[in-house]
């Protein structure tokens, strides 16, 4: 009985240890990617409509974290100044704060929404609550109405 | 070992109670790391419980124009960082963003006004969330999945535990009326 009982401890150690180590190696984010093609960010913010509804990969350096959930992440475009929001199902990807400068290789669906003033403040009351910045939010940057583009995503591998 | 020639009803008692003991004997470490886990997301919208997040602010000269990798290094040898930064990003004409590891440097370049954020995960209490949900996926999951079980055939056992008075037909009906009362009552104010 004692014998059996430490055996079991043993293989519930080995198997916590295996699981953390597997953890500790993994770069990979979801689902596996299928895509063989990327597509250049800058062409999906170009022309955002022509993708909408679309899976696509997309390459690019990671600028931002979600600071609340790691629900999403910024990937920098291939051209200055832009980037495009990679949002992930909360809770089923983690992405984790040192991320930020990394190259990230993300899978997922092209999301184009025409939000009205109102929404876009509340979408993006709701981003600076994750990144930790609702204190200094100002609300009068937003103007009129956003056409917001972001990419649905389900895998993505950080490197 | 001797043959059992108790009743029906007290052999299933006395595994009832002895799965009750080893479960909950093997249960202790998880249960503590996700009862904690569980108390510091609750309250991520107060603070953030995987990272410590520290800000600086500093300064230095104001450039103008583009930021030319000539820039990046002048910033870096003007704030002393430990060497050149493994990548860095402009998202937008004013800003520079540098990262390093565990850190990035926000440079407003028309000021020269910096921001120094630093991250470091929260030792134990970092690897405690990333278990509790589920972060390293693979063979976690699993056991992730046995210590739900266990933690159903520990709350199942626990009613048996004591007989008469104080067991489940007395003040302990009670007590576990009052407690799925609490999640009832929750879901008719909160969630309907």
């Amino acid at each position: 009985m004692r014998i059996a009982r430490s055996s079991l401890i043993a293989l519930a150690v080995c198997a916590l240890s295996a699981s953390l180590a597997g953890a500790q190696a993994a770069k990979d984010y979801g689902k596996p990617l299928t895509l063989k093609v990327t597509t250049p960010i800058s062409s999906i913010l170009k022309d955002p409509k022509a993708f909408e509804g679309k899976r696509v990969q997309v390459e690019g350096l990671i600028v931002e974290v979600c600071e609340e959930r790691g629900c999403w992440i910024k990937i920098a475009s291939d051209k200055p100044f832009e980037s495009i929001r990679f949002k992930v199902e909360d809770g089923v990807i983690t992405f984790p704060l040192d991320a930020r400068g990394k190259k990230a290789l993300a899978e997922g669906v092209v999301s184009v929404k025409l939000l009205t003033r109102e929404q876009a403040v509340a979408q993006a009351k709701e981003m600076a609550k994750e990144r930790g910045t609702l204190k200094s939010f100002d609300e009068t940057k937003i103007t009129g109405p956003v056409t917001d583009i972001q990419i649905m995503g389900d895998g993505a591998r950080v490197k | 070992m001797p043959a059992d020639h108790s009743a029906p009803h007290v052999r299933w008692r006395r595994w009832s109670i002895a799965l009750h003991r080893d479960i909950g004997y093997l249960a202790v470490g998880l249960t503590l790391a996700y009862a904690i886990s569980g108390l510091a997301v609750n309250h991520r919208g107060d603070w953030n419980p995987n990272y410590r997040i520290s800000k600086e602010f500093v300064r230095v000269a104001p450039v103008t124009g583009a930021a030319t990798p000539g820039v990046v290094s002048d910033v870096v040898a003007q704030l002393k960082l430990d060497g050149a930064p493994k990548s860095s990003f402009q998202p937008d004409a004013q800003t520079l963003q540098l990262f390093y590891k565990g850190k990035v440097v926000h440079v407003d370049l028309p000021t020269g006004k910096v921001m120094i954020e630093r991250t470091v995960p929260r030792r134990v209490l970092y690897e405690m969330n990333q278990l509790h949900l589920n972060g390293p996926k693979q063979a976690w999951t699993y056991v992730a999945d046995a210590f739900a079980i266990a933690l159903i055939l520990l709350s199942i056992t626990g009613l048996f535990v004591l007989k008469g008075r104080l067991g489940i037909t007395g003040r302990g009906g009670w007590l576990t009326a009052a407690g799925v009362l609490i999640p009832t009552v929750a879901w008719f104010l909160y969630l309907r």
